[in-house]
């Protein structure tokens, strides 16, 4: 079955000022939240910034939806199908309240729903009566999502949509990205830092480092491919398959990081090693070993 | 429609793939007879919702059941437990148990017990488990 693409990019790459982005290769089929993960400065945001032709690339080509090559700029019934919450907001909006800003915004999105947008504002507990420019921080990034989900895109690409937001309203916010996806046929891409949307929300993450790609895979198989190990006796770490890195800890236990631990637990067991924990790796430590030259492997 | 909450426990730290533990345990409540014939699963976004697990997980796991026939999905409605007969069920049953006692063999084996080893060793554990 050949899965639809929501976006796809062939040898895209910009030139940014502290370095260059790309080039990227990377489809993203449809259908998918895809978390874009790396450092501060790895080029998360100019990939979303090119995504909706905020920034141009130098070289290389974007496809949307699978649509023919288009000379230059996005044809405006694409353009109107890609929704943005930006890490910064934009100014044209600031004087109006959440309200005039949407029938603003109604305008221009042919798939505009009001009601979802009135509920949305009411679920996430946004005043309705407030200029957007005297809002809190967290204040105005809710009404930035609301009003992204209330234009009904097909690619909605969010740039660190959390940051500024409570507790509440963040639960507020995962479920209706969720809620969004119900229908099949749309493509959230997410630029984060949180571990905790990565796991709620992904389906796919895509590492950025120093302006590469370094892959896409699974999200499941990324999260749970490596393990560690603690296992007390002599058995020397190299001969544990897997094993990534090792650490001699006190009292004669070993510790060791592999990517094969139903592998490493029988050799441990059958060669009579006590195995004291295992553990799964966090978000933030698979990704160094990712950055590292591991990259995970895919579903076979 | 209301959805059935789906009782999986998952075991981040545990060595076996998300995806088998999730399996396993869905296959096992509806062979037991806990999610009855015609229960209707949530969508596969909402169940990878629940479990934090990704939908190509959860649509691998209905994909499986459903070439076992433990499940069926109607275009456009969703996906349903099938009618497990009582003599699929049965099946199913010894099977489970027929996996469950080849691995208990197998890693006996493995650790060096001999076959007179391996039947005290069920004796035993018949015992403590059916005798009052």
């Amino acid at each position: 079955m050949v899965e639809p693409i929501a976006v796809q990019l062939n040898g895209v790459s910009k030139m940014r000022k502290r370095r260059v982005i790309g080039p990227i290769d990377l489809t993203i089929p449809e259908g998918y939240v895809v978390a874009i993960l790396g450092h501060n400065g790895s080029g998360k945001s100019t990939l979303l910034n090119m995504l909706q032709q905020i920034v141009l690339p130098d070289s290389g080509e974007i496809i949307w939806f699978g649509q023919e090559k288009h000379s230059g700029t996005l044809p405006i019934e694409l353009r109107q199908q890609i929704g943005f919450v930006a890490d910064n907001s934009g100014i044209e909006e600031n004087r109006m309240t959440p309200q005039e800003a949407a029938d603003f915004r109604s305008h221009w999105y042919p798939r505009w729903d009001m009601k979802l947008f009135k509920q949305l504002i009411t679920d996430m507990d946004v005043p309705s009566d407030v200029k957007l420019t005297k809002m809190s921080k967290g204040e105005r990034r809710k009404f930035e999502i609301a009003a992204a989900l209330a234009a009904r895109p097909k690619l909605l690409l969010l740039d660190e949509p959390s940051s500024g937001l409570d507790p509440f309203a963040w639960k507020v916010m995962v479920e209706q990205f969720r809620d969004y996806m119900e229908g099949g046929d749309t493509t959230i891409l997410i630029a984060t830092h949180i571990a905790d949307e990565v796991k709620r929300l992904a389906d796919y993450i895509v590492l950025m480092h120093r302006g590469q790609v370094l892959g896409m895979a699974e999200k499941d198989l990324v999260l749970e491919q490596w393990k560690e190990i603690w296992y007390e006796g002599d058995l020397r770490p190299e001969n544990i398959p897997g094993v990534v890195e090792s650490f001699q800890e006190e009292n004669g236990l070993i510790r060791v990081i592999t990517t094969r631990v139903s592998e490493a637990q029988e050799r441990l067991e059958l060669s009579d090693h006590r195995v004291l924990k295992i553990r799964n790796l966090e978000l933030g430590e698979v990704l160094e070993y990712w950055i590292a030259g591991y990259a995970p492997v895919q579903w076979r | 429609m209301q959805d059935v909450r789906i009782p999986i426990q998952i075991n981040e730290n545990s060595a076996e793939p998300l995806y088998h533990q999730i399996e396993n345990q869905l296959r096992s409540l509806i062979i037991t007879g806990q999610l009855g014939e015609g229960t209707h699963l949530p969508s596969i976004r909402e169940f990878a919702g629940a479990l934090n697990c990704s939908v190509i997980t959860v649509r691998r796991v209905y994909q499986d059941l459903e070439n076992e026939g433990l499940l069926r999905t109607k275009q456009g409605t969703g996906t349903f437990v099938a009618q497990v007969e009582a003599g699929e069920r049965e099946n199913y049953r010894l099977k489970a148990a027929e996996e469950a006692m080849q691995a208990a063999v197998q890693s006996g084996k493995a650790v060096g017990c001999t076959e007179e080893e391996m039947e005290v060793l069920f004796r035993e554990a018949l015992r403590a488990n059916y005798s009052k």
